[in-house]
């Protein structure tokens, strides 16, 4: 006979739990599928319920932002370069500007990277014009890394204002003035505007570099004290000499290079995409172009991934986006679509697993490494041409700089709670994560996981571009009816994009 | 870069050797100095390189982590994944749904190892009355008495008998965790308590005949199937709801995971109702008439009737049809009971008739009983136990059988208990959940007996807990109704959700005939860009192939216009003015002035209400007007 003790089952005093009693078997849990299914659906409409992508807008700039600058050692900063040459350096705890340099560059700004290590306690960033050809390394202890000494602080331009207790801390970040907030100021750092402004109209380039062509992209070294540029060739610039270490080409070509990056691996390779619808490697070691590859169309980016060494995206201005092994450079080993307009910017995730890219159709979308079709999109009613993207190094958070002079933050997983979660929490997002991933091959899970408002326009332009496709396609097909067997044959979209590999 | 490509692991050999020739190797190995390379010192003096080990060849577990080194054991056979995964195209959907099943089942595997050291009983067997048999000694001979007698002073407690003479039979039933209990008698005696703690919860005299009774979600509510209407009270007795649209009702049962009210009444008709939102779901007929007895599947929810033609139905709300249609006796059936306990999971199902014939079907192959056997008195009620015992009800006592199918499926089961009642015929036959009882209703009341063995000794907390507080019953009721189950999952195969839908090209013959733009034939696309130069009469012909979907494509509609009546043109003000013309004033012209002016008047005060000047009066008293 059952008997059972009400010691085992009542709580043994007024405040201890409810005592609870298991039993897994399959035969007391009926209906686990569709109960589980339930709780996915459920899980997969709050993750939409709750999907507010956009943190807020970094304004400041009085022409657009074409180029994004992240310091990769560094969360809380980025650096703006704007179309009339004024660099923004933000902070983005803050959510305002540390420091404006409005006459960086006589025109556009072409490209803004950060030095590899700080050098006696002042940190550079490195900016190049698109038009005036030059580049200039700034200095600063407001750029410096880490916990700085107090005399060392105070000697600072920055310190120049009143010498609050405050002001004088660094956060661990590194970024200035994210601990010092100061409430008769008005909140935010211990130093006003003007003098802000002020700071920047007087600051002066420690290093000035000059070159007859305008750069459109710069990439520094991961350690060495070495950087890239890009102009109609690649150049390789040493921090500490005023002339170009080395010019590298591929044959002899002289077409406009657009952009180039380092490897973060392999850090003597490098990447660059130029005007002739190519992309090259090289290796600063032997000072060659390593291969070439053409494609069909002009790619705007490049970006290697920093968990797969050989693993390199290229953002095309065919719409799509291209992630190649560099080992089998005759096809690419994914292709992305889902932009209707050029991609113009493309940065990895610091994992590796996803990767964000911006369109001049005015969204940006973000992808994962494994699927073709993009994993969410964002677009607001006052964000025009993105020009550049980037995931800032905690990975929380994508940055986006349009033509509209915003940089934006957005959340890199739209739904994402901020801020502190309790253990409980923590794993009930998980186990709704872990639901929706089990269910989202099932229709009714899947249209609500992947639907996605996009603005008339794009939508149109879908629709447009999609019949385009399709009466291409139809065109093909008939010419291969009429024409002899064997002749035509249908080749797949992968073996399209490259035209040919060169050595 | 070749360190790069180096450490990148080995090439698909003929990439490898189309690299080979393209560049002399020699080229690679001339290193100049590695300038860009930060080497970290080891503690034995060498420096490593780590960029180069930036990608290992390959990678491997530590052996202590290999599956047959596990402590658990279970890893000796390795799992593998289903066999229809190996259908899959895709290499990555292929990858994703292997990992996934194999990780599923590994997950069975461990909450079975974890639930045996959980809940194996110590004894090692399902406990139950144990006899000397050699010694001539059977089961079935045990009383109650010689029962209560030897357990202890809490299971003694249990075996009670409420008596309620001349109230007619009595119907009973347990909530999901056995811890309430309702009754209700043929000739509208109510009562539902607490049968543990002894504590009454609501008794009434409805003064009206009274079917069947049905704890809904929780204690909190019941239905009563009442002479007319079904009718669902609360805790207290209070009448809550009155479920017009289920005339006459006989039998009923809830789907507590889909708070779906099911009942059948004398018409036929299956209705459901959805008692989370208060709506009709769906009412089938069963085109067999009034039924003789109802169960539910506890596993797979699926209602089982049994007809007077000796057939028995399976339903969902999702057909009109049913789902399995079986002749399982040669008279009425009267009782059918699911078995819910864990070796059956709802696949078996027991069902006696008129005929005096008790049968054991498996739900997997309809075709033939697994068990028949002719019982001698007349069987009114099946019930079944959590641990899978069949009580068989009928007139003066109650036979229980356990280990239906196992031994010789051929000859007569012998029974484990019987429990006679003289003179009394057991209408209803409940077994209490998670315990050792029979609850019996009669003529002269209820009787709760013992059946040792017959109940799931081990309850879960998170299911149906016995000893559930309020907060935590608070918390059950709105997880309940966040985790309702759509009534559209409700199906005959309940491992259906989740499958790969192995049909290629659509379920639908839409679906699959769909072809894409660019699919078509060259007339069929001139035909959708409405180019096609055909012939007038093929079109028409094709229109009325087509029927009227393509009907409306031609340029004139013949479609009349039709002129909505409003006011004067009215049927009834036309028969006025008619019967008035020629001036006969007679019943009917009175009869239609009436209804008019009834009409007028209501809407008048509809108007107002509307409009806010007379305030519609709410509450009990309404319904006098």
């Amino acid at each position: 006979m059952i008997s059972r003790s009400l010691d085992d089952h009542l709580p043994s005093s007024s405040t201890a739990p409810h005592p609870l009693q298991r039993n897994l078997a399959p035969h007391l849990h009926p209906f686990q599928k569709p109960r589980e299914y339930t709780r996915a659906m459920t899980a997969v409409k709050m993750d939409r319920m709750f999907a507010k992508p956009f943190v807020d807008a970094l304004g400041g700039h009085q022409d657009g932002v074409y180029c994004l600058g992240k310091d990769s050692r560094r969360v809380g900063v980025v650096a703006g370069g704007g179309g009339d040459g004024e660099v923004i350096v933000h902070s983005l705890t803050l959510r305002r500007p540390l420091l404006k340099i409005p006459n960086a560059h006589k025109g556009m700004v072409g490209g803004i990277c950060w030095t590899s290590e700080a050098r006696d306690g002042k940190r550079g960033m490195i900016t190049a014009g698109k038009l005036d050809g030059t580049i200039k390394i700034w200095r600063s202890e407001a750029f410096a890394p880490g916990l700085r000494d107090k005399e060392l602080f105070e000697g600072s331009e920055f310190a120049s204002g009143s010498g609050s207790t405050s002001q004088d801390i660094l956060d661990s970040a590194g970024a200035i003035g994210e601990m010092g907030y100061d409430e008769e100021e008005g909140g935010g750092l211990n130093l006003d505007a003007s003098k802000r402004d002020k700071l920047g109209e007087s600051m002066e380039p420690t290093m000035v570099y000059t070159n007859k062509n305008g750069f459109n992209g710069i990439d520094h070294h991961r350690t060495d004290q070495v950087f890239a540029t890009a102009s109609n060739t690649v150049q390789i610039w040493d921090e500490n000499r005023s002339a170009a270490l080395s010019n590298l080409q591929f044959g002899s070509t002289m077409e406009t290079v657009n952009k180039v990056k380092f490897n973060q691996s392999e850090t003597s390779v490098l990447a660059s995409v130029g005007n002739d619808r190519t992309m090259c490697l090289y290796d600063i070691r032997t000072g060659k172009a390593e291969r070439r590859i053409v494609m069909q169309f002009v790619s705007n980016d490049v970006s290697w991934c920093p968990t797969l060494p050989t693993m390199m995206l290229l953002a095309s201005e065919d719409h799509n986006l291209y992630t190649f092994d560099i080992r089998n450079l005759n096809s690419p080993s994914q292709i992305y679509k889902g932009h209707v307009g050029g991609v113009m910017g493309c940065d990895w995730s610091p994992t590796g697993e996803e990767f964000v890219s911006g369109s001049y159709d005015r969204t940006v979308r973000l992808w994962n490494r494994e699927s073709g079709k993009s994993r969410d999109v964002y677009h607001t009613k006052r964000m025009q041409r993105v020009f550049d993207v980037t995931y800032t190094p905690t990975a929380d958070f994508v940055l986006s700089a349009s033509d509209d002079g915003n940089v934006r933050i957005w959340k890199s997983n739209a739904s994402k709670k901020l801020g502190v979660v309790s253990t409980k929490e923590r794993q009930s997002i998980e186990h709704r994560q872990k639901l929706i991933e089990r269910y989202s091959a099932e229709k009714g899970v899947r249209s609500i996981k992947d639907r996605r408002h996009v603005p008339q326009s794009i939508h149109n332009a879908t629709k447009l571009k999609r019949e385009m496709i399709e009466s291409r396609k139809v065109k093909e097909d008939r010419r291969r009816e009429h024409s002899r067997k064997g002749r035509e044959k249908p080749k797949a979209e992968r073996k399209k994009a490259v035209i040919v590999e060169q050595k | 870069m070749d360190a790069l490509l180096a450490s990148a692991g080995p090439l698909p050999p003929k990439k490898h050797h189309h690299h080979q020739k393209g560049k002399p190797s020699s080229n690679y190995v001339k290193k100049s100095q590695p300038t860009s390379h930060q080497t970290i010192p080891r503690a034995d003096g060498t420096s490593i390189d780590p960029s180069l080990h930036s990608i290992l060849s390959s990678t491997r577990v530590p052996t202590s982590f290999h599956q047959s080194n596990l402590a658990s054991g279970s890893g000796s056979t390795p799992i593998k994944p289903d066999a229809s995964l190996n259908r899959i195209q895709d290499k990555k959907l292929k990858s994703k749904l292997t990992r996934q099943d194999i990780v599923q089942k590994q997950n069975k595997i461990d909450r079975h190892d974890v639930n045996e050291w959980l809940n194996k009983a110590i004894s090692g067997d399902k406990g139950g009355i144990e006899v000397d048999e050699e010694l001539g000694e059977r089961t079935w001979r045990v009383k109650q008495k010689e029962i209560s007698d030897s357990v202890g002073m809490s299971s003694r407690g249990k075996k009670f008998d409420l008596k309620f003479e001349g109230m007619g039979s009595y119907k009973v039933d347990y909530t999901r965790n056995g811890r309430h209990l309702a009754i209700a008698s043929s000739k509208g005696h109510i009562a539902t308590f607490d049968w543990q703690a002894g504590k009454l919860h609501s008794e009434i005299q409805l003064k009206e005949s009274i079917r069947d009774i049905k704890f809904l979600h929780s204690e909190d509510f019941y239905a009563v199937a009442q002479k007319k209407y079904v009718f669902i009270y609360d805790q207290n007795g209070v009448e809550l709801h009155k479920l017009k649209q289920h005339i006459d009702p006989t039998h009923m049962e809830f789907l507590p995971y889909h708070y779906l009210l099911a009942t059948v009444g004398h018409a036929g008709y299956l209705k459901y109702h959805d008692t989370s939102t208060g709506v009709m779901l769906t009412q089938i007929p069963s085109h067999l008439g009034s039924p003789h007895s109802m169960a539910q599947n506890p596993h797979s929810a699926i209602i089982h009737l049994g007809h007077a033609n000796g057939t028995m139905t399976l339903w969902s709300p999702n057909m009109t049809t049913p789902h399995v249609k079986l002749l399982a006796h040669r008279g009425p059936v009267n009782g059918i009971a699911v078995d819910p306990s864990e070796s059956s999971a709802g696949r078996y199902v027991a069902t006696s008739g008129m005929d005096g014939v008790v049968k054991l079907w498996d739900g997997r192959m309809w075709g033939k009983e697994v068990r028949s056997w002719h019982v001698r008195n007349q069987v009114t009620n099946l019930g079944y136990s959590g641990m899978g015992m069949l009580s068989v009800g009928g007139k003066s006592g109650v036979t229980v059988y356990r280990n239906l199918h196992e031994g010789n499926t051929q000859h007569t089961p012998t029974p484990y208990l019987t429990l006679p009642l003289p003179s009394l015929t057991a209408s209803s036959v409940k077994f209490c959940p998670f315990d050792d009882l029979l609850c019996v209703g009669h003529e002269k009341g209820i009787s709760s007996l013992l059946v040792p063995g017959s109940g799931e000794p081990n309850f879960d907390s998170g299911e149906a807990d016995i000893y559930e507080t309020y907060s935590r019953r608070r918390e059950r009721d709105v997880r309940g109704l966040l985790e309702k189950i759509k009534p559209e999952l409700i199906t005959l195969d309940t491992d259906f959700l989740g499958h790969i839908n192995e049909s290629r090209g659509g379920e639908t013959f839409e679906e699959r005939n769909s072809r894409s733009y660019r699919q078509l034939g060259r007339l069929e696309r001139l035909r959708m860009d409405g180019k096609a130069d055909e012939p007038q009469a093929l079109e028409e012909e094709e229109e009325d192939e087509d029927g009227e979907g393509q009907g409306e494509k031609g340029g004139e509609t013949t479609e009349k216009v039709k002129r909505k009546m409003k006011g004067k043109g009215g049927s009834t003000s036309r028969y006025l003015r008619k019967k008035q013309k020629k001036n006969i004033v007679d019943n009917s012209l009175l009869a239609m002035k009436a209804k008019v002016a009834a009409q007028k008047k209501a809407e008048d005060t509809r108007r107002k209400i509307a409009s806010g000047e007379i305030v519609r009066e709410t509450g009990a008293l309404a319904r006098f007007g």
